[in-house]
């Protein structure tokens, strides 16, 4: 307890370092005001900052990040309340009573409440990361290369059973993730893998260009085809933005149930932050005594999925700061950060850079604390910046993600393959293919060869080691359930399809 | 399943109706991609002993994916699902201009017989932004110029003036 105690003091003091806090202030803006923008969720608002964080110390750099993450989060849920469009899967709850409070002139309490629930779960979820760290991370002593593996290929598993849409179709997108970072130098040997003969190619496919093309640029080719305004703003001036005493003491039960499901599911990999949200939403309704409410602009439709959003927001840095396994396409932008900074992430983060580890975690209650501040006062700014047409909008997003790519390595090849992968993404949208297992396994694809590999050589090539080591076995049994589970329904209704005829 | 009377099985055998035309497209595509990834890492040496050599995790997983992406294709054969939708050109074809276009003019480039000098940050965002406009079907002159001016002039401040990243400004310099 003591030690918990003065890893948080030593993450404090980090954390609460001029600079540091005036990152993590900037990140929660800037995060705040791209996620804002309606159609660009989470991940694609990361992806579009991350070059912006590239010229920072690396404890700053993690920092802004992290401020950047709860800020797009926070942005999304404002876009939801107000104009009804879900920026991405985790305000797709939000919107349905958020917006239908807005309607009812009650934006000012949804979006207090929203804040005030993440506040609350991110206060809770941050002792829980902290108190976490030290025993998972001895955890992750005991892994060996099969473990690793397994483990990853759990996680992949878990986004394939999160993807919406066909089983069969994630997992395709996980196995091209996989190839496509396969393609450069070969880890051992440095033999140039599928590279063409092109020499940009031989350092491989640079992450952030994966990501900006099949976020960014595909997202922004494919709002252009559709009809253009389709948006519902609510017009009334918003007022009343405290929450009156019958709302906090009505929400008060929704926000700590959100925050303990959105705790637990934010640890297991794949993508705990949507299940959370829609989970505690459906408890919520569940447990009501007036279920018909919800719907309809019921407060606590609003404060549960918040505060298990947020709270699955930041449990689900404890895999990729104890194990170094992203469990989200997020937390993949992460590692492809730290990279960059030259950071393995992992159990050694801890031991060997203790001040970047514990001022991370300070700095996501304070990234928390700045959101209330911040977003609650300037809730008039981000309704006019919602107001700006898509037409001028978009050609700005372009503009800077280009900068931004070709700021990463002063290359313009990277800005070219960006602009592929914008065609990629386009195609795997019309073909109902998602990109989030891709990217997923983009960035897990060079660490699960290298364990794959090392794994088989210990065992000089015996591949049933994954299923004979216990804790790998687990894993595998795990996973392999998850695949059933998730494949039955689907393959059950097709045989009803076609006995149907 | 229906009760009582089962359908025959869909009709006589080889008839090839692409029932789930989504499905079965991209599952051929991915096919493609996986033969293209066995072919360019054909050339890598393959296990020794107990070892993975530089090719046999890309085939590994190439052949795999082929599989799948046969599974995929084969049940958009045998299930319906939805049409093909159909492609935008206009606005793609505006915005990856655009991009290319940031791309050839930020440093210059060689194509062939055209020389593109590095023009700078400042041309290059104006021309892209301007470019990129263009695939809106509401585009507007006046109003277009402006945003372009205010973005370009943003971008100087925040990624040269605040983030200090080495940028060449304007083609002169």
């Amino acid at each position: 307890m003591s030690e918990l105690l003065a890893n948080l003091a030593l993450g404090f003091s980090v954390a609460a370092h001029p600079y540091n806090i005036g990152f993590c202030l900037l990140g929660a803006l800037v995060g705040t005001l791209v996620g804002v923008l309606p159609g660009i969720g989470t991940v694609a608002t990361v992806a579009m900052l991350l070059p912006i964080t590239f010229g920072l110390p690396p404890v700053g750099a993690l920092i802004m990040l992290a401020g950047i993450y709860y800020g797009a989060q926070y942005g999304g849920s404002t876009t939801s309340v107000l104009v009804n469009i879900p920026g991405e899967a985790t305000s797709v709850v939000t919107c349905l009573d958020g917006h239908q409070m807005a309607r009812q002139g009650r934006a000012g309490a949804a979006l207090s409440i929203a804040a005030i629930g993440s506040f609350f779960a991110g206060c809770v979820s941050t002792v829980l990361v902290a108190a976490l760290g030290t025993p998972l991370t001895s955890l992750a002593l005991l892994f060996g290369p099969a473990e690793y593996f397994s483990l990853m290929v759990l996680g992949l598993i878990f986004a394939v059973v999160l993807a919406k849409g066909s089983v069969l179709n994630a997992i395709a997108m996980i196995l091209t993730g996989l190839l496509l970072s396969m393609v450069g130098s070969d880890l051992e040997t440095g033999a140039g893998r599928m590279t063409f003969d092109i020499a940009e190619l031989s350092d491989g496919i640079g992450f952030a260009n994966v990501a900006m093309g099949v976020f960014g640029f595909a997202e922004i080719i494919r709002n252009l085809e559709m009809s253009q305004e389709s948006r519902d703003i609510v017009q009334s001036k918003i007022k009343g933005l405290m929450p009156t005493r019958q709302d906090l003491i009505d929400s008060s039960g929704a926000i700590a149930r959100g925050t303990i499901l959105g705790s637990i599911l934010g640890i297991l990999p794949g993508g705990g932050a949507v299940v959370a949200s829609f989970a505690a939403y459906t408890f919520e309704k569940r447990i009501s005594k007036t279920p018909e409410r919800f719907g309809r602009g019921e407060i606590r439709g609003v404060a549960a999925p918040e505060a298990a959003n947020n709270a699955a927001a930041q449990t689900s840095f404890i895999p990729l700061l104890t194990l170094g396994i992203p469990p989200n396409a997020v937390m993949a932008l992460m590692v492809g950060a730290m990279t960059i900074h030259g950071i393995v992430p992992g159990p050694q983060v801890m031991t060997k850079q203790p001040e970047l580890f514990w001022g991370m975690i300070a700095s996501m209650w304070l990234g928390n604390l700045m959101l209330v501040i911040i977003n609650l006062p300037l809730v008039g700014v981000w309704v006019t910046l919602l107001r700006v047409p898509y037409r001028l909008l978009y050609p700005s997003i372009i503009v800077f993600c280009c900068i931004g790519i070709y700021s990463i390595n002063n290359s313009p090849t990277d800005v070219v393959i960006a602009a592929i992968f914008g065609l990629v993404g386009y195609w795997l949208a019309k073909h109902d293919f998602e990109p989030a297992p891709l990217v997923l396994a983009f960035v897990l694809g060079p660490l699960m060869e290298e364990n794959l590999r090392r794994a088989m050589l210990i065992a000089r090539g015996d591949a049933t080691v994954f299923i004979t080591r216990p804790i790998s076995g687990v894993l595998i049994a795990i996973a392999a359930s998850l695949l059933v589970l998730a494949a039955l329904p689907m393959i059950r209704k097709r045989r009803e399809e076609v006995f149907v005829e | 399943m229906a009760e009582g009377v089962r359908s025959p099985p869909n009709g006589g055998g080889l008839r090839f109706k692409v029932r789930g035309p989504r499905e079965f497209y991209g599952g051929l595509a991915l096919i493609a991609l996986a033969i293209v990834a066995i072919w360019a890492s054909g050339d890598l040496p393959g296990m020794h002993g107990f070892a993975f050599g530089p090719g046999t995790a890309p085939r590994l997983f190439a052949t795999l994916l082929a599989i799948v992406g046969a599974l995929v294709a084969l049940s958009g054969m045998l299930f319906d699902g939805p049409p093909l939708d159909s492609y935008a050109i206009r606005g793609p074809a505006w915005v990856i201009l655009a991009i290319l276009a940031f791309a050839g003019m930020i440093r210059g480039v060689h194509l062939g017989f055209v020389t593109v000098p590095p023009l700078g940050l400042i041309p290059s965002t104006f021309a892209a932004f301007m470019i990129s406009i263009c695939g809106s079907s509401e585009m507007r002159w006046v109003e277009s110029l402006i945003a372009a001016v205010a973005m370009t002039a943003f971008c100087v401040g925040l990624f040269v003036y605040l983030l200090q990243l080495p940028f060449q400004l304007w083609p002169w310099y």
